[in-house]
């Protein structure tokens, strides 16, 4: 089987579980809403002081939820030992990772779609001026998130790493795509899009750099 | 059941499925198994025993490439096991009582992904649940299927791929009485088809299946006869 139709495979397989289970979107995106809601809260009513701290919240709430996303995709690897399936497959490793990469990517995206609106509601953003930008940002970010989740999700399932291993290394691994991302954000809502592309390009690179890192990797990552 | 097992790899043992020299696995500080070695020719059913925590699951882990061996070196199928895993996994099947399906998948989902990683027709999917008597529930999630059930969709992907070399670890663990009787099945249909079948297993009924035994006694792997009355037959 060629590496991309095992992908599709793959990314298939995971989107199924998903639409069956409704795993990420019965916990992720609960998850954020309430996490934007308390945070709402805590800052006041001030219009100024929460659309200035949306474009933060937003990505932060992205963040949290890619987390949670990557661990859903690896427990249901886990639940009766599907993951020895996938390793003992004679198969191209790097198109596993590819694969649960295009996953949680999409259910990333259909999220943001979600969250989005959220921001834009309980925080005032006006999204109108540089939503081009915006969306931009967001499916660059994604792909990031996508890749380090992809990538390192199988250690919240792997018996000798402890539970909270995945965030504590995820979390900051990702800072560049939450700084970026925050950025080009702000800089959109303030209709300054056109500045944003040295961002953009920061959110280029590191989705190369992992996305690499993973075909590279994952392989060793997995085996035993 | 089962096709005729293919011919060996020009330039292997023509006869041998298994040659393991020396091999150890050490977790940690511990060892699962120590110094073993251990010739299986093709078409012959091993039966391995041993009680809980002997290495029975780690040593067919180790065949089975999910393991590496910490010392010592192998041979399955004609392939080096620590340089050509893949085409050792191509041709060998692990049924475990952990049947590594995704519980919110149908069965015949779960069948249809298991083609697509070992390059197998999809098509030939409800025929191996026809085999398994499962056909009539292969839409329905595996989630909601009992120990048994599961077990036999576990039966039917290994039905689909048609390894050379079965390595059953524990298959009758859970089982009912028809569950246990469609593994019977499957071993025997292996040894008519020339397979080779590496059996661990506690059921103490199950010796007759077997063409030879062996012993793991904590880590350390010893011969142990099959009463030749028994041997080859099912009880």
């Amino acid at each position: 089987m060629s590496s991309l139709r095992l992908a599709v495979a793959v990314a298939a397989k995971d989107l199924r579980i998903e639409l069956h289970g409704r795993h990420a979107a019965g916990l992720a995106l609960p998850f954020v809403g309430t996490l934007l809601l308390a945070f709402g809260l805590a800052l006041g009513p001030g219009r100024t002081l929460l659309q200035a701290t949306a474009p933060g919240l937003l990505w932060l709430g992205l963040l949290f939820a890619s987390t949670l996303l990557a661990r859903r995709a690896y427990e249901a690897e886990a639940e009766d030992g599907a993951l020895e399936e996938l390793v003992l497959a004679p198969v191209d490793k790097a198109s596993v990772f590819a694969g649960k990469a295009a996953a949680m990517a999409v259910q990333l995206l259909v999220l943001e779609a979600s969250v989005l609106v959220m921001v834009a509601v309980l925080f005032e953003l006006p999204l109108g001026r540089g939503i081009v930008v915006i969306a931009g940002a967001l499916v660059l970010g994604t792909v990031g998130l996508a890749a380090v989740g992809s990538l390192f999700g199988v250690l919240a399932v792997v018996p000798r790493a402890r539970e909270a291993a995945l965030p504590l290394l995820v979390m900051p691994l990702v800072t560049p795509v939450v700084v970026a991302g925050v950025k080009a954000t702000e800089l959109a809502v303030a209709g300054r899009g056109g500045e944003a592309g040295s961002w953009l390009g920061l959110l280029v690179a590191f989705d190369l750099v992992f996305l690499a890192a993973g075909t590279l990797v994952f392989e060793h990552l997995v085996e035993e | 059941m089962f096709e005729p097992a293919p011919p060996p790899r020009p330039g292997a043992a023509p006869t041998r499925a298994i040659s393991l020299t020396g091999v150890t696995r050490v977790f940690g500080a511990q060892p699962a198994i120590i110094g073993v070695s251990l010739t299986v020719e093709r078409g012959e059913i091993v039966l391995l025993r041993g009680a809980n925590g002997a290495g029975k699951s780690t040593l067919l882990r180790v065949v089975a490439t999910a393991l590496s061996p910490t010392y010592g070196s192998g041979v399955v199928l004609g392939f080096d096991l620590a340089s050509e895993r893949d085409e050792i996994r191509r041709r060998t099947d692990l049924l475990t009582h952990r049947t590594r399906l995704y519980e919110e998948l149908s069965a015949a989902e779960n069948l249809c992904f298991s083609c697509a990683l070992h390059g197998l027709d999809p098509a030939l999917v409800p025929e191996a649940l026809e085999r398994v008597g499962l056909a009539g529930v292969a839409g329905e999630r595996v989630g909601g299927f009992s120990q048994g059930m599961r077990q036999r969709v576990a039966i039917a992907r290994t039905i689909l791929r048609q390894a050379e070399l079965l390595l059953l670890d524990e298959p009758y663990a859970g089982l009912d009485g028809d569950a246990r009787r469609v593994v019977d099945q499957v071993v025997l249909a292996a040894r008519d088809a020339g397979r080779t079948v590496l059996l661990a297993t506690h059921e103490p009924t199950r010796a007759g299946l077997a063409t030879r035994a062996m012993l793991l006694e904590a880590g350390r792997l010893h011969p142990q006869p099959v009463p030749p009355s028994r041997s080859g037959v099912l009880r």
